[in-house]
């Protein structure tokens, strides 16, 4: 029996007490930066996981340069498995246990929606790089200080895109809306009549059908005999394959508009690749958007070379520069000061564009429907669209 | 006039699923006066451990999508031939556990116990497979047959040939052999079918065996036109219950019919307002119920739960 402490031992009972005590030396070193979001579970756990990755990129990045303030940044990195139960967990874990500087998360609204209150009262800054529901950022707007911020798409903002696009595009300005009956398929469906309203535009045709269904060539018979040529559908990405499908077996081809879900693999994998290019959806970037989205999708793509989503790897990349951008400023990581930073942010270069003054008091959102692209996917790529229509939206033409 | 065909062709091909799986409620019901009310569940490893097989043969892990290139006749029908003969073992473990206990008691106890099977069965699917859906090419390719304007896809002909090939199999079992007399028997009086000399148990445990693989062959079946998730079984085994019911649970041809009939009432009611599919189906349900309590082609007077 040999009881000598070797060298090898010895250090590692020192690591893991270090990361037991998280001693004062560290702490005080090291700025450390949580990311809580589905990775693994829900339909959109794939923008999760992409968002990880571009979370990942801009810290070492950050850290490449010397860190933020001389210090060093650390992700600490939990997967909620798109549980809200998990991911209040994790939300008092990062900032009670880890004392986290500031979180970027999640990817499911719904989860959102379940822990707000957690960062609000402890005064800990969060960045939704994923999550599209209005609510979250509006839900503490009132208050003296709202630690809720946003580097994503709003729901509203998109479908005003999608809209405007399916206006400019539609000959016979005949224009229907198809969604599931799902919550967010009506909420995208009575989006979607009011930003047609105010196009002084009324829809041919509303039709809903179940989650699961997979056959809608009912209702599509029904909006192609009200003569419309452009359908915008409100759904996630499975569901959007089986409209594409059903439009297959009418061989009824309209123009088919959908949210950003449609960036998700499922799409592809169920309607076939040739089948997937027929829908056209908002992104906020993609990886031909510019040189530095170019630069980081293939870095991204060396290291990870099965990550789906890019969209929200830029998010994510985003979220964690304008992060750093505020510790800067605030010369520290206390809470309200990193608030009061961030709504007073000058130009800081992200991948999706250059922010300057990303955000405000009232404004808690850095990217809305003029920073959006169309986009569709292209021999299992998605690219941004650039056709004349697109071309001549102008600004007056985003009415939401 | 097109909208109408084509109505009545993904009707037709709902249909063939309902009717499918509604065979299954059939075999059991004849037998045991009892049938599998978690029948949706066994969908679920129908589906997942044939494509499991079909992407481990493709040098894959367990998990994850099949190309087109991958999915060949040959390998989907012994995946087919696999995921009966699994689904099937987990009907003889379905009868220990859910069935034994409470055959001829009286009593619903079994139906609450196949629910539960069906829920622990479901849950076990979720912690190997995990939530997300697989997308399934169908062997016979993704294109869309034409007949008269109204479109059509290969797979969903297949389950309709294959659904009523396993009817007229099971009606011809049922009438004609030694073994579905001896069914037969059993339902009737299983005293007197012991008495006779038929091995009563292994009897009924054929019969869940028979239904538990036609979920398997439904599961995998279906799995090119709806994905492979543990999420499949629920809402379609409803639908097909209710045609179990409709066309009278103790007829194949009854089950078959009422998957049909659901299938295109469904189809045709979308064509005027899509949310008032279910309201139809139900009522339809309810009045045939009130005008023939056995279904349209089952034996009158027959004991409902």
């Amino acid at each position: 029996m040999d009881n000598r402490i070797t060298r090898r031992t010895f250090s590692a009972l020192l690591v893991s007490t270090g990361m037991v005590l998280s001693l004062p030396a560290f702490a005080q070193n090291e700025i450390k930066i949580g990311y809580n979001a589905d990775q693994s579970a829900s339909g959109a756990a794939e923008l999760g996981l992409s968002g990880l990755y571009g979370f990942q990129a801009a810290i070492e990045d950050l850290n490449a340069q010397g860190g933020v303030l001389g210090r060093k940044l650390v992700g600490v990195v939990r997967d909620d498995a798109g549980a809200p139960p998990k991911s209040i967990q994790n939300m008092n874990e990062l900032i009670d246990n880890e004392k986290v500087a500031a979180v970027v998360g999640p990817t499911n609204s719904g989860n959102a929606l379940a822990w707000l209150h957690i960062p609000q009262q402890k005064k800990v800054p969060v960045i939704s790089h994923v999550a599209t529901a209005t609510d979250i950022t509006a839900r503490y707007a009132k208050e003296p200080q709202n630690y809720i911020f946003r580097v994503s798409m709003v729901d509203r903002e998109q479908l005003a895109l999608l809209a405007a696009y399916a206006v400019k595009a539609s000959k016979s300005k005949n224009i229907a809306i198809i969604a599931d009956t799902t919550g967010y398929g009506q909420a995208a469906t009575k989006d979607l009549q009011e930003i047609l309203t105010l196009h002084g535009i009324k829809p041919v045709g509303i039709e809903k059908f179940g989650p699961k269904d997979t056959d809608m060539t009912s209702q599509l018979a029904k909006l192609k005999a009200a003569g419309a040529d452009m359908i915008i559908t409100g759904s996630l990405a499975d569901a959007t394959a089986q409209v594409l499908k059903s439009m297959e077996k009418m061989d009824y081809y309209p123009g088919l508009l959908s949210t950003w879900g449609s960036i998700n693999t499922p799409l592809v994998n169920i309607a076939g690749p040739k089948l997937a290019e027929k829908t056209i959806f908002a992104a906020s970037t993609t990886e031909d958007a510019s040189d530095r989205a170019a630069a980081l999708h293939k870095r991204l793509v060396a290291k990870h070379p099965n990550m789906p989503a890019f969209v929200s790897a830029a998010q994510g990349y985003d979220a964690v520069m304008l992060i750093a951008a505020a510790i800067k400023q605030a010369d520290g990581t206390d809470g309200p000061k990193l608030q009061a930073a961030l709504e007073n942010l000058g130009k800081v270069q992200g991948i999706i564009k250059a922010y300057d003054k990303p955000f405000s008091k009232e404004q808690h959102e850095a990217l809305g429907v003029a920073d959006f692209h169309l986009a569709q996917w292209k021999d299992g790529r998605v690219v941004k669209l650039d056709d004349p229509v697109v071309k001549g939206l102008t600004a007056a033409d985003l009415k939401r | 006039m097109t909208a109408i065909l084509q109505a009545l062709a993904s009707g037709l091909a709902l249909g063939a699923i309902y009717g499918l799986i509604a065979l299954g409620f059939n075999i059991t019901y004849a037998t045991t006066k009892t049938f599998n009310f978690g029948q949706g569940a066994f969908l679920v490893p129908g589906s997942l451990v044939g494509v499991s097989l079909l992407l481990l043969a493709a040098g894959k892990p367990h998990f994850g999508n099949l190309t087109q290139a991958e999915m060949t006749m040959t390998a989907y029908v012994l995946a087919t031939l696999a995921s009966v003969v699994v689904v099937g073992a987990i009907g003889i473990a379905l009868y220990y556990c859910a069935i034994k206990p409470f055959v001829g008691a009286g009593g619903l106890n079994w139906v609450l116990s196949t629910i539960g099977f069906g829920i622990i069965m479901q849950n076990t699917a979720l912690a190997i497979w995990g939530p997300a859906s697989i997308a399934v090419p169908s062997p016979l390719g993704s294109e869309v047959w034409r007949i008269a304007g109204a479109g059509i896809r290969p797979q969903e002909v297949l389950i309709a040939v294959v659904a009523v090939a396993v009817m007229a199999l099971l009606d011809i079992v049922l009438r004609k052999t030694r073994f579905g007399k001896a069914l037969r028997a059993v339902a009737f009086n299983p005293q007197a079918a012991a008495i006779v000399g038929i091995n009563v148990e292994s009897i009924v445990i054929a019969a869940f065996v028979i239904s538990s693989a036609l979920a398997g062959l439904a599961g995998i079946l279906i799995a090119p036109i709806t994905t492979a998730s543990v999420f499949i079984g629920l809402g379609v085994a409803l639908k097909a219950f209710s045609a179990a019911i409709v066309g009278g649970l103790t007829s194949p041809r009854g089950c078959m019919l009422g998957g049909f009939l659901l299938g295109v009432v469904e189809a045709l009611v979308g064509l005027w307002r899509a949310e008032m599919r279910e309201i139809t189906i139900f009522l339809l349900i309810i009045i045939v119920l009130v005008v023939r309590p056995g279904g349209l082609m089952g034996a009158r007077s027959v004991e409902k739960i």
